[in-house]
């Protein structure tokens, strides 16, 4: 969407067209999701601050300074209410230049793989299933970014560095930089499965030897 | 060394993979869409000016009993103080109007409102409230010229 459209929709919003506050909503959610996806937020957490940024921006339709950047204020406020919840939970809150935190990993039997299960059943599963393990093992810095990055429509850099609090200028390398070490990881996880594989039927020959 | 074109490829395949298992939840949407709703056109609005949890250097300079988290919306008119205490996911709000006045004060949170009334010092309390974003709104009593003061959305 258009910085003038966009604009638009917000001075549309302002004066109580329904219509257009949906359109803002449908266009931006997708970004406000991954944010707080990308500060790890438990599934109620994430919700809150969902639903506070957007209650927040309804409130401010018509005192935001440069409606054109909407994407950025959303982004700054997802942000700053992600780390507001985090704090309030009491839990180490993953930020970009400092973590190191363990980020778990799927559980086999959790539900998230289930969903995962059930989902990814009509896309090439296997090698998403792969891809998805690998982006949860990279470093807590690279799954925000890289989450972010993801959102649907894919948000400007300007939108990006709001959410991350991060220079738009160092944007480009680390998402270089994070993909690289996703591909390695995936060839790693690919390779090790193979291996896997590899020793389950040489085992099965030997036993059928014996 | 991968190139530009296998760094958007690889980034395409995982974004369809988040859209997958990932996208926002159909009743987040709908709620967002909801918030619409909830504007107060007729109303100040108060800013979210601190908040104990993020504001950490100035957090010994405000009042209190401590265990509480402070919050503080300023509106030109009026500032709400208020204190939220947790347990689980039950919250106590005890509040402060300055100056002090006598208002009445509707708690929004969801889709439910609840109301209660500041005494002429100003003082407010309510609770247990559930957990999630809430929002004050104040009239100051027997003042039907002044409109109300509406504080900003905070989860709490």
């Amino acid at each position: 969407m258009e910085p003038d459209e966009i604009a638009g929709l917000v001075r549309a919003a302002a004066g109580g067209d329904s219509a257009a506050w949906t359109a803002i909503v449908e266009h931006f959610s997708g970004l406000v999701w991954a944010i707080t996806r990308g500060y790890r937020l438990s599934p109620p957490d994430a919700a809150d601050v969902f639903q506070t940024t957007w209650l927040r921006l309804a409130e401010h339709l018509d005192r935001i300074a440069s409606p054109e950047r909407l994407g950025a204020w959303l982004a700054t406020t997802t942000r700053r209410e992600s780390l507001r919840i985090a704090r309030s939970s009491g839990r180490t809150v993953p930020t970009l230049d400092t973590t190191l935190v363990d980020l778990g990993h799927v559980d086999d039997h959790s539900p998230e793989q289930a969903v995962l299960d059930a989902e990814l059943a009509m896309l090439d599963a296997e090698r998403a299933r792969q891809l998805w393990r690998s982006f949860r093992e990279l470093s807590a810095r690279c799954q925000q970014l890289l989450r972010v990055l993801m959102a649907s429509p894919p948000p400007s850099y300007a939108e990006v560095g709001a959410a991350l609090g991060m220079p738009v200028g160092s944007i480009g390398p680390s998402r270089a930089r994070c993909l690289d070490r996703l591909r390695q990881m995936l060839a790693g996880n690919v390779s090790a499965q193979l291996l896997c594989t590899h020793r389950h039927q040489k085992k099965r020959l030997e036993s059928t030897r014996a | 060394m991968p190139d530009e074109t296998d760094h958007a490829e690889l980034e395409e395949e995982l974004r369809r993979v988040v859209a997958q298992i990932d996208s926002v939840p159909p009743a987040l949407l709908e709620a967002a869409i909801g918030a619409f709703a909830w504007r107060t056109i007729d109303a100040d609005l108060a800013e979210l000016v601190f908040d104990s949890l993020v504001d950490h250097d100035r957090a010994s300079l405000v009042r209190g009993t401590g265990h509480g988290r402070m919050l503080s919306f300023r509106a030109s008119t009026l500032t709400i103080d208020v204190e939220v205490t947790s347990q689980g996911n039950s919250r106590m709000l005890v509040g402060q109007l300055v100056p002090p006045q006598s208002a009445t004060v509707d708690i929004r949170q969801g889709d439910r409102v609840i109301t209660i009334e500041a005494d002429e010092l100003g003082r407010f309390s309510a609770g247990p409230l559930q957990a999630g974003p809430t929002s004050l709104r104040c009239r100051v009593s027997g003042d039907i010229v002044r409109p109300s003061v509406a504080t900003d959305w905070v989860a709490i």
